[in-house]
C-alpha cells in the first residue's frame, strides 16, 4: 500500500516537473538554455528507489515523454533507461550524504543522457551536426542542472530515505555492515 | 548540529540567489538597461526633487502650504476617477488582445486565399535545448494529417510530424533535423536553407550555387521542391554570407520571418 502511494506520488511529482520544465524554466533560462529537470528527477529515483524500479519507471516516464514531445518514440526511454542504470551504479559505489557527489552524479548524468541524445538523433534523425553550439548549449544546462541540485538536494535527500526505507527495507544495512 | 543545519540553508538560499542574479544578467540586452536607469534614478531622484523644491521656495515659487484641505479633496476625487479609469482600461485592453486574435486569423486567410488553411493555436512548445518543434490544437477530426505544411502571418513555419483526433506535433523549420529547399526570390537561385542550434529565430543556407550573388538583405521563399512546402511562402531574409576559402563551402545566416518564440496563431495548409 506504502509501495503504491509512493508511486503515485513519484508520477505526481513527475507532473509538477514536467509543468515546471515547459512554462517556468522556459523563459527562467541562463542565455536562453533551460536546465533538464527530468535527467534529475530520474536518477533520484533509480538512486531512491533501486535499479528495478528505476529502470521500470524511467523507462514509462521516458515513452510518456516521448508521446508528448518526441520527434521519434525512444529516445527519452532509453536515454532516462540509462540514466536509472547509471543512478544504481552510483548508489553501490558512492554516498548520497555529500551534496558535492550527487551535484557531480547530476552533472555526469546530464553529460550522458544529452550526449546519448545527440549521438540518438543524429543517426534517427540525421540532423546537422553542430558540435561547438552543441558544447556551449551543453556545459550551460550541466551547470544549471547542478545548481538546481544544490537547491533541492536537502528536501529530496529526507524524502528520499523515507522511500529508500519502504522500498529496501534492511537491504540498505547490509551495505554499511 | 543546529549551526550545520543553519549554515545549509543559508547555502541553499545564497544559491537561490545567486541562480536568480545569473539568469537575470545572462538575459539582459545590452539595450535595455532602463533598470539601471531606474536604479540611478531611485537614488539621485529623490533629493533632486527635494534641491528643486528648496530653489523654487527660495525663488518664490512656493505653493506646497497653500489651501491643503482644497488638495486633499482634490485627491480624492482624482483618486475615484482613476480608479475608474483603470477599470475601462482594463476592459479595453481585454477587447484589444481579442481584437487581436481575430484580425490575425482574417489577415492570415486573407493573405493564403489559394489554399484550403485551418487555423490553430499554439498549445505546447518544446521543453528541449536541442529541438524546436510546437503543438498546436487541431487533429486529423479537423482534416489535419501528417506532412501537411504550417505557416502564419508572417511565414512559413514547419510541417505536421505526428497527429493525434485533437493536436498535432509540429517540427518548426529551425529545428535542427529540418532542411528545406529555397530559393532566392531576386535572382531565383536555389538553396538548402536547415535548422539551426545557434538560435531560434536562425537558418543555415547552404549549398549556394557558386555563380549567385547573394547579399546581406536577400528575402528567401520556399522552391516547391521536396513534395512538402508549396513555392512562394516567405522563410525570412538573409543575415550576413560567410565567404571561405572554397566557394562551394561558404554559406549564409538566415533570420526566419516568424518570431517563433512569440508565435502563437498558425494555419495549416490541408490543400
Amino acid at each position: 500500500m506504502r509501495k503504491a502511494i509512493v508511486i503515485i506520488g513519484i508520477f505526481i511529482t513527475f507532473l509538477i516537473t514536467y509543468f515546471l520544465q515547459a512554462n517556468f524554466f522556459s523563459w527562467f533560462t541562463i542565455a536562453g538554455i533551460k536546465p533538464n529537470l527530468f535527467i534529475i528527477l530520474g536518477l533520484f529515483i533509480s538512486l531512491f528507489l533501486g535499479v528495478k524500479i528505476g529502470i521500470a519507471y524511467n523507462l514509462f516516464l521516458g515513452l510518456f515523454l516521448d508521446m508528448i514531445l518526441g520527434k521519434n518514440l525512444g529516445t527519452y526511454a532509453i536515454m532516462l533507461t540509462v540514466i536509472a542504470i547509471l543512478g544504481s551504479y552510483f548508489d553501490k559505489n558512492f554516498s548520497k550524504d555529500s551534496r558535492l557527489t550527487i551535484m557531480l552524479m547530476v552533472m555526469a548524468s546530464t553529460l550522458i543522457f544529452e550526449v546519448g541524445s545527440y549521438i540518438l538523433s543524429m543517426m534517427i534523425l540525421n540532423i546537422n551536426v553542430e558540435v561547438l553550439y552543441f558544447i556551449k548549449i551543453l556545459v550551460i544546462e550541466i551547470i544549471y542542472n547542478a545548481i538546481i541540485t544544490i537547491i533541492i538536494y536537502p528536501g529530496v535527500q529526507i524524502v528520499g530515505y523515507k522511500i529508500e526505507d519502504i522500498f529496501k527495507g534492511q537491504k540498505i544495512l547490509t551495505r554499511y555492515f | 548540529m543546529y549551526n550545520k543545519k543553519k549554515k545549509g540553508i543559508m547555502g541553499i538560499i545564497i544559491t537561490i540567489i545567486v541562480l536568480i542574479i545569473i539568469v537575470t544578467i545572462s538575459n539582459i540586452k545590452i539595450n535595455n538597461l532602463s533598470y539601471a536607469q531606474g536604479v540611478a534614478n531611485f537614488f539621485v531622484m529623490p533629493i533632486q526633487n527635494g534641491l528643486t523644491y528648496l530653489k523654487n521656495w527660495i525663488s518664490g515659487n512656493n505653493t506646497f502650504f497653500t489651501n491643503i484641505n482644497n488638495l486633499k479633496e482634490e485627491n480624492e476625487k482624482l483618486k475615484q476617477e482613476n480608479s475608474d479609469l483603470q477599470k475601462s482600461l482594463r476592459e479595453l485592453e481585454i477587447i484589444k488582445s481579442e481584437n487581436t486574435t481575430l484580425k490575425e486569423y482574417v489577415n492570415l486567410k486573407d493573405k493564403y486565399t489559394e489554399y484550403t488553411t485551418v487555423p490553430a493555436y499554439v498549445i505546447n512548445r518544446d521543453i528541449s535545448n536541442y529541438n524546436d518543434t510546437i503543438t498546436i490544437n487541431v487533429g486529423t477530426k479537423d482534416g489535419v494529417e501528417v506532412n501537411m505544411p504550417v505557416i502564419s502571418e508572417k511565414g512559413l513555419v514547419g510541417h505536421i510530424i505526428s497527429v493525434t483526433s485533437t493536436t498535432a506535433k509540429v517540427q518548426t523549420i529551425v529545428d535542427t533535423s529540418s532542411s528545406i529547399s529555397c530559393i532566392l526570390t531576386s535572382s531565383r537561385d536555389s538553396i538548402i536553407a536547415r535548422g539551426t542550434l545557434e538560435g531560434d529565430t536562425l537558418l543555415k543556407a547552404t549549398f549556394i550555387p557558386t555563380e549567385a550573388t547573394i547579399m546581406q538583405g536577400d528575402t528567401i521563399e520556399t522552391s516547391g521542391l521536396g513534395g512538402i512546402y508549396p513555392k512562394g511562402i516567405l522563410v525570412g531574409t538573409i543575415n550576413k554570407v560567410i565567404t571561405t576559402k572554397n566557394i562551394t563551402d561558404r554559406y549564409a545566416i538566415i533570420d526566419t520571418a516568424v518570431n517563433f518564440a512569440k508565435i502563437e496563431t498558425v494555419l495549416v495548409i490541408t490543400k
